[in-house]
């Protein structure tokens, strides 16, 4: 497909974009210039359904697709209906697997499913991949629909936070068959139709949706991974389309922003700039979004291949109705060449097993004590101490090293149950624990990248974490989902390589 | 009932020839010489003889040519197949690009434009099969390609639908979907030209694969390659060139939106209803009288929908009619649908579903058909009833509903 094509088509299929007459309410997919009922004089508003619940009316088994599906196998292929403006659109089912033998698609028409962002195809290995917002996932599965309702912010506090958090984690997971002595049960899968754009995406439309914040006052993205889906092309252009984030001005923007890479403190790195920034007049803006987003990556049968996980973590920093406040930060870099992936390379490659002593464990706990250090508290007085986790023993050695106990350190440890996110990783593990906190609360988060960095920031929760707690999902909740699906190694591996 | 009493209408054109390929894998024939088989088998046809430069104009039918064979300009092959240097044009409307060839032709015949053209349709699926199912997707809107769909997924879509509101858990709706092709086998058994010519049992229509549940194989018609075409003439030239022209009495085209989700309905189509109300309004005709139908039967569903949307049997009736109509025959050659002790027969050939389906040429395809039962020239499987057989009907429909013409076809003129 040819560029001019594929801009066009993200216009529309982003947002699944429709127009609807002024005057008589008839919307049409795709949009029209003019209202068929109304006649060519009349006033066409452009409207989309990204947020929108819609219906099964009808749909099909794709057994033999096209070539361009060949990749997902078979489907489920459907036309849905929105209710509120009885507009109707095709799509394709996603995060379902298909029994055997035949399906009585009638059982599934008239459920509620919901737009998902996710990839359609590539032009092969090298060309273009294609996203949409035609996807859906049946409401009553593993990711129920949530409503994205703007509340009018209140004056600023004055001192920068979080606002909002989204965490996304696919439905799907492996189990790790053997215990090997690092803590990871379970871990997270992609599906076939799912990268670190989709994840980023869908945890930015989260942290919206739990801030409530409109869109339009995000100023700011930084997307922090080490598994974008392009080399040279960022995800962060398509989460800003997507989301719609800044003023929109003639199709784009007023916004910026940059994908970010140091191995997995990608995100992380940029909370400080975040906070920064909207502390910072000629910023402009009220909001900065930094989300950490990884399909985390691993050679077949190398040891991370059985830590690895998949999803993003996306962050609201502003200064108003902040949940968690920025306190302190404390960076610490090294050039210590412990992990790496060179250019062309699909892997990343380690220097021992786990490269934890001269690498891991120096940076973190340099920077965790330091941070105590520079605010001058102490272990006892943080609630929960989250830290990268590429298994569950590393954080729980390093917090224990600097003198947190178990019941600081437990909570975050959700690695346990999701793999290794990379540059979401101790983000996720940052939203566990704000999942749970309570004003007062002090929370120390402290990120490793490899290559080698630390940073360490210490966040104070505030009242208004429980006006907004009912609008999450929480990562606890994912974590335990009954909707959740295992699949086996090579399943694994076959949606993961399709990165 | 044959023609009402009283009938009076103003023919568009006579058809006066008619030829046609077999149709199935063609793999030592281009596209070109499909359909100067055809045009040539049309013009010999001519029972007193028509020479080419008689012909004034074609019009051609054809969806693929581009992607399949990537040539354009089929004028511009003709002009040297044919060696004649006469206007010619070309219609894409997928599936029914050969049905408006067709009428596009009509239109020029009553304009009083030309005398005689020939409209051709045609269509070479077979030459690069494996993207044929992507090439297909270009008759429907983008973004259902995007979703997955295939042409096969969006008419599935349909039947779900369809037996979702209509078959109340009935498995006799599911065995009638598969009747229909169990029918237009048999229809197919004696012509010489079908690609299939073996009969089906509803157990091996839903035994058949899966392709698109609920749409299996043998619900589906087959990708083909062939040519058609047939001779038109001014009407009242026609009896210069034959002692029997078929005279096109009913000429009729509609459309609606190109993608499937944006129509009102999934269980109708709309631009057949128009078509199909438009023709027999303007015939003073009415389903009734007629006894013969080529529909455009690309998975079964589609008969189904016809017999709905031409009003033949009630809205969400039409499989019981079909059911009943199957299980009621004891005959032996075609398989008639019946109401109210009438009958019709539908894809007296085999339809598309056994003759096959090279899109281009299937609305030719139907005119042929019906020019040769009216004529009583179908051979083998030629159509014998009661009384008359001196109206058909041709249905072609584009993409899943983007387009269809009606064209009614009468032996005998008041």
């Amino acid at each position: 497909m040819s560029e001019p094509i594929t801009r066009r088509k993200i216009l529309v299929d982003y947002r699944i974009q429709a127009s609807r007459c002024a005057d008589c309410g008839r919307t049409y997919f795709p949009p029209k210039f003019f209202c068929n009922t109304e006649g060519r004089r009349s006033r066409m508003n452009i409207v989309d359904y990204f947020h929108s619940k819609g219906t099964l009316i009808s749909g099909s088994v794709i057994r033999k697709p096209t070539n361009k599906f060949l990749q997902l196998s078979s489907f489920i292929s459907g036309i849905f209906s929105f209710k509120e403006a009885n507009v109707k659109v095709p799509g394709r089912i996603t995060d379902y697997t298909l029994p055997d033998g035949e399906l009585d698609i009638t059982r599934f028409i008239g459920r509620d499913a919901v737009p998902r962002f996710r990839r359609l195809y590539t032009d092969g290995s090298q060309g273009l991949i294609y996203y949409s917002s035609l996807n859906f996932s049946f409401d009553d599965d593993y990711y129920p629909y949530q409503e994205y309702v703007k509340v009018e912010p209140s004056n600023p506090s004055g001192h920068p936070g979080i606002v909002g958090y989204g965490v996304y984690l696919p439905k799907f997971r492996i189990k790790n068959e053997e215990e090997s002595g690092l803590g990871v049960k379970e871990r997270t899968v992609p599906f076939s139709d799912e990268d670190t754009t989709t994840f980023a995406v869908e945890a930015g439309k989260r942290a919206l949706i739990h801030a409530a914040v409109d869109s339009r006052h995000v100023r700011k993205c930084f997307v922090g991974s080490e598994s974008t889906p392009y080399a040279v092309k960022p995800s962060m252009s398509t989460v800003c389309q997507a989301l719609q984030l800044g003023e929109e001005y003639e199709d784009g923007f007023l916004s910026g922003g940059i994908d970010s890479q140091f191995a997995c403190k990608a995100a992380t790195d940029l909370f400080i700039d975040a906070a920064a920034l909207v502390a910072y007049s000629p910023f402009g803006g009220e909001y900065v979004m930094v989300i950490g987003s990884d399909n985390a990556q691993a050679a077949r049968n190398d040891p991370l291949d059985f830590t690895v996980g998949a999803g993003a973590a996306a962050f609201l920093f502003g200064k108003r109705d902040v949940i968690a406040t920025l306190d302190y930060y404390v960076p610490y870099t090294s050039d210590t060449p412990d992990f790496y992936r060179r250019e062309g390379q699909k892997y990343p490659r380690h220097g021992g097993r786990f490269t934890g002593e001269p690498a891991y464990f120096k940076h973190v706990v340099t920077a965790m004590k330091m941070i105590l250090k520079v605010s001058g508290l102490a272990a006892k007085d943080i609630r929960f101490v989250v830290s990268h986790s590429p298994n569950a023993k590393f954080p729980y050695q390093a917090a224990l090293e600097v003198g947190f106990e178990r019941d600081q350190i437990e909570p975050g440890l959700v690695v346990r149950h999701i793999g290794n996110l990379y540059s979401g990783s101790s983000p996720a593990a940052l939203a566990a624990v704000l999942d749970m906190a309570d004003p007062g609360d002090r929370i120390l988060m402290t990120s490793y990248g490899s290559g080698a960095g630390s940073e360490s920031y210490i966040f104070t929760v505030t009242k208004e974490i429980y006006k907004k707690r009912e609008r999450s999902i929480p990562v606890r909740q994912q974590i335990e989902n009954p909707h959740r699906e295992y699949v086996d190694y090579n399943t694994y591996r076959e949606w993961k390589e399709m990165i | 009932m044959g023609t009402p009493v009283g009938w009076k209408v103003k023919p568009y054109a006579a058809i006066i020839g008619a030829g046609r390929t077999a149709f199935g894998e063609q793999w030592y024939k281009d596209p070109e010489k499909l359909l100067m088989e055809a045009g040539i088998g049309a013009v010999e046809s001519v029972d007193s003889g028509l020479r080419r430069r008689e012909i004034e104009a074609c019009y051609f039918g054809s969806f693929l040519y581009q992607a399949t064979n990537k040539l354009g300009l089929v004028p511009g092959y003709m002009a040297r197949e044919l060696g004649i240097n006469i206007p010619m044009n070309t219609t894409e409307a997928a599936c029914a690009s050969g049905g408006s060839a067709f009428y596009n032709a009509c239109i020029a015949i009553r304009s009083g434009m030309y005398d005689v053209v020939l409209v051709g349709g045609f269509e070479k699926m077979t030459d690069r099969s494996t993207k044929i199912i992507d090439d297909l997707m270009f008759a429907a809107d983008p973004h259902e390609f995007d979703a997955g769909f295939t042409f096969s997924g969006l008419y599935a879509a349909m039947m779900a639908r369809y037996i979702y509101d209509h078959g109340h858990g009935d498995q006799r709706c599911t065995e009638a979907l598969a009747q229909i092709a169990c029918k237009n086998h048999h229809h197919a058994i004696n012509n010489e030209y079908a690609q299939f010519r073996r009969e089906l049992t509803v157990q091996d229509v839903l035994k058949s694969p899966l392709i698109a549940d609920p749409v299996r194989l043998l619900h589906c018609s087959p990708v083909s390659d062939g040519a058609a075409a047939v001779i038109l003439s001014k009407p009242e030239l026609a009896r210069k060139y034959t002692d029997t022209p078929i005279y096109v009495v009913g000429s009729q085209q509609a459309t609606d939106d190109v993608s499937l989700c944006t129509r009102e309905s999934l269980t109708g189509i709309k631009a057949t209803r128009l078509a199909v109300s438009k023709a027999l309004k303007e015939t003073g005709l009415s389903m009734e009288n007629l006894k013969i139908a080529e529909v455009h039967d690309c998975f079964t569903i589609e008969e189904a929908l016809f017999l709905e949307d031409s009003g033949f049997y009630g809205k969400g009736k039409a499989w019981e009619g079909i059911y009943e109509s199957y299980e009621s025959f004891n005959g032996s050659k075609h398989i008639p649908y019946v109401k109210d002790g009438g009958e019709l027969i539908v894809n007296p050939g085999g339809g598309l579903k056994a003759d096959g389906h090279p899109v281009g040429a299937t609305g030719v395809r139907q005119i042929y058909e019906c020019f040769e039962q009216l004529r009583q020239g179908a051979g083998k499987h030629q159509v014998e009833i009661d009384g008359d057989l001196d109206l058909a009907l041709c249905h072609n429909v584009g993409g899943t509903g983007g387009i269809a013409t009606v064209h009614i076809l009468a032996r005998d003129i008041p």
